[in-house]
């Protein structure tokens, strides 16, 4: 796909979309009409630049997407990126946008009673096995991983596991559920990020996209 | 639910190449062998497999994760089944061969072997090529080395190569020389400037900044690359590993303009066992890797000796094959029995692939047809079906 001289930019569906739009924009690709089109089922869009075409997958693919190559370029949450921990990828701008946080809760009762620091092996519910494997190794505590793809906050009510790793904004989820957060891993937000055969063989352009978002970033923050 | 594994099931990664592909991976990597060769690099054939801390210590560290080993039931050792041919070239080099004169050409091809798929490559065993320089710390041999593999991908048929060229190094050396030894500090940082993050980097104390942002800056094609590295100062041992990198780069300007040169002083991924320069072969439309190479210390692990320098190149063939049409020859012709043997030897070498009917059929032009022929042999004279 990588042949194809056009070059095809990748946004995730859902809540990063709306608010990554207004940087899109602000860098000068304007989608066709459709691309606003709840209803079009396509998943491919025309843009008033010839040489760029937008795709919309799914937030969670978008990695996988990158790093082979299907698409050049594209916007990502960096709970995907370090999910994958792909070499193919490159992940230069921090977008300043879809903030969130990456954090382990458990259940109110258990938190008042638990001290993290006797775990030794602990079962987690999440949608990020990788980043929880690598976040309690790297303390001495062995993860074992239960996938799931959504509403991982009913989990451990379920008696599925007794903690989970998930994302929170407002923390309003977490609280609904009985649960509270316990340790924070990091901090989310959205960035550009680039295959790294795209930067390596068309690296004018790439540069080029790089700078042209990262003055529109600047440009928002200023 | 218990179901009995079909019998053309294979272990993941593992694959069955049939016609026209396997011949089409022999011949490629014959001729890459042969445009070698022509430039006095010589053949060798290490084994399969060797003894594990041969294979897994030293530079093999780099691939140890990815080394299969076995007990070897007779000798009572640990063995270990390669994953990357160049350990196995610079032991050769500093131990069977340690006597030839150096600067000493060798090249080689076989099968590999790794444990883990990517998503680029779903392969566990697929074939390596390459050619190792032995002896030489000039930039020229690695300048030999790049622009050899260069020409033999051309002649190949891959259009568009385009060479990375980045000092693994360096970025290590930079933070001795700044006092940067906190292990947790260093990850971030390489974590940083692996990604290309430019915010990270200008978050670094003032002085680790101005240099890490000079050099992510430096990171494109080679004229804006070279211009930006004029920009910094650093150690004498830092400086020594850049102006190999800018002779390097110049020189190929120079000789090969056609190559799309890139320069990348901070990527370090995959190369933590390489020292001073390294190259990546990429080309415009094909993803991942063609190749990659650069200079190492060749050493026999069993000898306290420092090693020589070395520099040398390995090809993916997998990734070559995926990204070159395949241009087997589809002259085929079909043999009657009882036809003329001096006819058929001079088509054969002609190039022409001779299929022989081996029980009278009444119907010659049909049988070789069905037999994927098309032309026949009559008469002394090929006749186009």
């Amino acid at each position: 796909m990588l042949a194809n001289d056009k070059l095809i930019f990748a946004l995730p569906k859902g809540r990063i979309l709306r608010d990554v739009m207004s940087l899109v924009n602000k860098v000068g690709i304007e989608p066709e009409a459709a691309f606003e089109d709840g209803d079009d089922r396509r998943l491919r869009f025309a843009t008033n630049d010839p040489n760029i075409d937008i795709i919309r997958v799914r937030s969670i693919d978008m990695g996988t997407i990158l790093s082979f190559g299907a698409a050049h370029f594209g916007i990502a949450g960096a709970d995907v990126l370090t999910e994958l921990d792909s070499r193919e990828i490159y992940a230069p701008l921090d977008l300043k946008v879809g903030f969130c946080r990456m954090v382990v809760a458990e259940p109110v009762d258990l938190a008042s009673q638990d001290n993290p620091t006797r775990w030794s092996q602990i079962r987690v519910a999440t949608k990020y096995p990788q980043i929880t494997r690598r976040h309690f190794a790297s303390r001495g505590v062995q993860a074992e991983c239960i996938k799931l793809h959504g509403a991982i906050e009913i989990a451990p009510s379920l008696g599925l596991c007794r903690r989970i790793v998930d994302l929170v904004s407002t923390g309003e989820t977490l609280r609904a559920n009985g649960l509270v957060e316990v340790e924070q891993i990091s901090v989310i937000t959205s960035r550009l990020a680039i295959n790294r055969t795209a930067m390596k063989t068309r690296p004018v352009e790439m540069t080029a996209w790089i700078d042209r978002f990262r003055e529109a970033v600047d440009d928002a923050y200023s | 639910m218990i179901e009995k594994p079909h019998q053309a099931l294979l272990p993941p990664g593992m694959v069955d190449l049939l016609p026209p592909e396997a011949e089409f991976e022999a011949r490629t990597t014959e001729r890459l062998i042969a445009a070698f060769r022509r430039n006095g690099y010589e053949l060798i054939k290490p084994p399969l497999v060797e003894f594990e801390e041969n294979l897994v210590t030293g530079s093999g560290a780099a691939t140890a994760a990815q080394t299969f080993r076995l007990m070897d039931p007779d000798s009572q050792r640990m063995l270990a089944i390669r994953a990357d041919m160049t350990l196995q070239i610079s032991r050769i080099a500093s131990s069977r061969l340690s006597d030839l004169p150096r600067p000493l050409r060798l090249s080689y091809a076989g099968q590999v072997l790794r444990i883990k798929s990517s998503n680029l490559r779903p392969q566990r065993q697929f074939g390596q090529v390459g050619a190792e320089l032995i002896g030489s710390g000039a930039p020229a041999a690695d300048v030999e080395i790049i622009i050899m593999t260069a020409n033999s991908l051309k002649d190949l048929g891959i259009t568009e190569i385009s060479i990375d060229l980045g000092i693994p190094t360096l970025v290590n050396t930079i933070c001795g020389d700044l006092g940067i030894t906190d292990e947790v500090e260093k990850i971030a940082l390489r974590t940083a400037l692996n990604q290309k993050d430019a915010a990270s980097i200008s978050a670094l104390n003032a002085k680790a900044a101005s240099i890490f942002s000079v050099l992510l800056s430096a990171v494109g094609p080679v004229d804006k690359s070279l211009e930006m590295l004029k920009k910094i100062h650093l150690s004498p041992q830092a400086e020594r590993e850049l102006d190999h990198l800018k002779s390097v780069a110049s020189e190929l300007k120079n000789r090969a303009p056609e190559i799309s040169l890139t320069v990348d002083p901070v990527e370090i991924r995959g190369y933590e066992y390489h020292s001073y320069l390294t190259f990546t072969i990429f080309s415009k439309g094909i993803r991942g890797e063609l190749g990659r190479g650069g200079r190492y210390i060749s050493t026999d692990s069993s000898s306290s000796d420092v090693g020589e320098m070395a520099t040398g190149v390995t090809l993916f063939v997998d990734t070559l094959l995926n990204s070159l049409p395949n241009p087997l020859t589809t002259k085929r012709m079909f043999v009657p029995l009882g036809s003329n043997k001096e006819a058929i030897q001079k088509f054969m070498s002609e190039g022409w692939i001779a299929i022989a009917e081996l029980v009278h059929n009444p119907n010659q032009p049909k049988e070789a047809l069905r037999l994927g022929c098309t032309h026949i042999l009559q008469d002394g004279e090929l006749k186009k079906l």
